[in-house]
């Protein structure tokens, strides 16, 4: 390397540079797209769906007897019951996926240079959030699209037909795409404040599997009245249409759980040193 | 340029930095030297507000780096070679970092050709030696076209030849007009690069001078002189003025007189010299003793002959010495310990 070659490149752009909010929304696309956990993890929220959409509705079909089987035919939840069927286990990807999204920057050092850059510091954060559950939203709803026309021949062929336009059928979908999002983002958050990947996954998946689990455990009512208000147990009031909450509560309580989670995170991210 | 005033960072108890004040000046390359866990990288860090003085303030072009409407194009910051995802290639780390700012792929492109990552760009970072690594964060902190550089141990890991780039690189930074801070532990590094310095140890500014200046006022010029009648020379050459020290029977060290009073003291007493040096400084000296009180971490029980070893290593790089051996006693002042051992000094 000579100084001439240094010459070269250290002449002043043309146009001034700025920070903006869009420059730091489009440097967070770049660096979701740009990791190879990214692509692994949406890549198997899709196979999820698909497979377990299939299986459930094989299962289901091959079981119709003749003296229930024409009601569970006439059952309009039954067509997007395959669809959704994948949720369950694509949340726990999503978690994993949002956690990675923030802890992948502490563990590596990462977050120095994105510190650097952003001196703010919470621009990035709304940014990862904004970026993550966009795309998030996107991947679920096109794996259970995907699920939906899988499976629908096979209903068909059964004697079952809906309408994907039709608002029973269209709702849960995007509800449960929905719902994917918001709990990939709640996962972000949390792993905004521990900062660590272990740690991070842990805690979001102790919030989906394991705190139900002491709360059912607890023979008290006030106990299973919490358990209903967890991120995992509002969920299929919102991709089902069932449990104690309508589906507009249960996204409100969502939208609650990330709004505390992410309050706390900004407060940590704006006080600590990075 | 960079202003410090009365900046400190407190850990719990333990003061990294402790209310430092300095200006960094545009059109120099201004070294920050110090022992490992002095507080070079604390302060770096604050400069660029990743870390929170606990008290006073720092500004870069008159302001707090983050009030800034275009934090990259102040600052350019190489931090640790490690600030970079692993997982990610050198291209899209550079890509997503200039995004922010809305620098686009050719700018990425000409930082990449200028720090020679060419070839490697679009691997992965985790498969990176430490000087690409170093290439790469050199790269990331060219991205802005900074008006001001904040280098941490840049040329750590670096080939000779990477060495030679990076100074060249800075001295060319400073040439047209920029600020550059750079930081090492590594005196001999400073000397060659460096115009201004400023040394920090335990978290205090020891000094904050010109090279040249930190070199004569740290370090005192002496004359070895050998002669097999070293003890009547002693006696003819001593007065207040002067200290002598005998090193072994044949030896002397003056301290206080030139070479050619000593020469002419020898000629008109006829006495045979076998041999007449001026010794002078180096920079590692004027480091060692400097910084002696100031070090972080200590290496056991002062051992004059292990104290040999660091000055033989440290020979190569004296940039000043005349002659071609310096005797290692000479400078290993039996009070001052080796910061870290041998390794401190290479």
């Amino acid at each position: 390397m000579s100084t001439a070659t240094a010459r070269r490149s250290t002449t002043l752009p043309s146009s001034p540079i700025r920070l903006t909010a869009g420059g730091i929304i489009r440097s967070e696309w770049i660096k979701l797209r740009s990791l190879r956990s990214t692509i692994w993890a949406y890549a198997v929220i899709l196979v999820l769906q698909i497979a377990i959409g299939l299986l459930v509705i094989s299962f289901t079909v091959s079981n119709l007897d003749s003296s229930r089987g024409q009601a569970i035919l006439q059952s309009p939840e039954l067509a997007t019951a395959g669809a959704t069927a994948g949720v369950v286990f694509a949340q726990l990807v999503v978690s994993v996926l949002g956690v990675l999204v923030i802890s992948g920057e502490y563990s590596t050092g990462q977050i120095r240079s994105s510190f650097a850059a952003v001196p703010k510091r919470l621009p990035v954060l709304w940014a990862k959030l904004a970026v993550f559950g966009v795309v998030t939203f996107i991947v679920s709803l096109v794996g259970i699209l995907l699920a939906y026309a899988v499976t629908y021949p096979i209903l068909a062929n059964a004697g079952h037909s809906s309408n994907l336009f039709d608002s029973a059928v269209f709702l849960p979908i995007i509800g449960a795409a929905g719902y994917l999002a918001l709990i990939g983002m709640l996962a972000l958050g949390l792993g905004a404040i521990l900062r660590s990947t272990a740690g991070g996954i842990a805690a979001s998946l102790g919030l989906l599997l394991v705190v139900p689990v002491i709360f059912a455990l607890i023979p008290v009512d006030w106990a299973h009245s919490i358990s209903d208000w967890l991120p995992g147990s509002v969920g299929p009031a919102i991709y089902q249409m069932s449990g104690t909450f309508e589906w507009w509560q249960a996204l409100l309580i969502m939208i609650g759980w990330i709004a505390v989670v992410f309050a706390a995170a900004a407060t940590l991210i704006r006080r600590r040193d990075a | 340029m960079i202003e410090a005033h009365s900046l400190s960072k407190k850990y719990g108890p333990k003061t990294a930095v402790d209310d430092v004040t300095f200006t960094v000046r545009p059109g120099l390359v201004t070294g920050f030297l110090g022992p490992n866990g002095a507080g070079k990288s604390t302060t770096m860090r604050m400069i660029v507000g990743l870390d929170r003085p606990s008290g006073g303030s720092v500004t870069v072009n008159g302001k707090v780096y983050r009030d800034h409407a275009a934090p990259l194009h102040e600052v350019g910051v190489l931090l640790d070679a490690k600030a970079i995802h692993q997982g990610r290639s050198a291209y899209s780390h550079l890509l997503a970092l200039g995004a922010t700012h809305g620098i686009g792929a050719s700018r990425v492109r000409e930082v990449i050709e200028m720090t020679g990552l060419d070839t490697v760009a679009k691997k992965r970072v985790g498969g990176f030696s430490l000087g690409m690594g170093q290439r790469l964060g050199i790269a990331a902190a060219m991205l802005g076209d900074p008006s001001t550089l904040i280098l941490d141990e840049p040329v750590n890991g670096l080939d000779p030849e990477g060495v030679m780039w990076v100074r060249e690189l800075v001295r060319f930074l400073a040439s047209e007009g920029r600020t550059v801070l750079l930081s090492s532990h590594l005196m001999s590094e400073m000397a060659q690069t460096a115009d201004h310095i400023i040394v920090i140890g335990k978290g205090r500014i020891i000094a904050d001078a010109p090279v040249a200046d930190i070199v004569s006022g740290a370090t005192t010029a002496s004359v070895r002189a050998v002669s097999p009648r070293a003890a009547e020379m002693a006696r003819l050459l001593n007065s207040p003025d002067v200290t002598i020290t005998s090193i072994d029977g044949e030896t002397l060290e003056i301290v206080g007189l030139t070479s050619a009073a000593v020469g002419e003291v020898a000629a008109t007493n006829g006495i045979v010299l076998h041999e007449l040096t001026p010794l002078r400084g180096s920079l590692e000296d004027a480091y060692m003793n400097l910084t002696a009180d100031a070090v972080e971490y200590r290496t056991g029980v002062f051992d004059p002959a292990n104290a040999l070893q660091p000055a033989a290593h440290a020979d190569p790089a004296k940039i000043d010495a005349p002659h071609e051996h310096t005797h290692a006693a000479s400078h290993a002042a039996p009070t001052h310990a080796a910061p870290s051992g041998p390794e401190a000094l290479r």
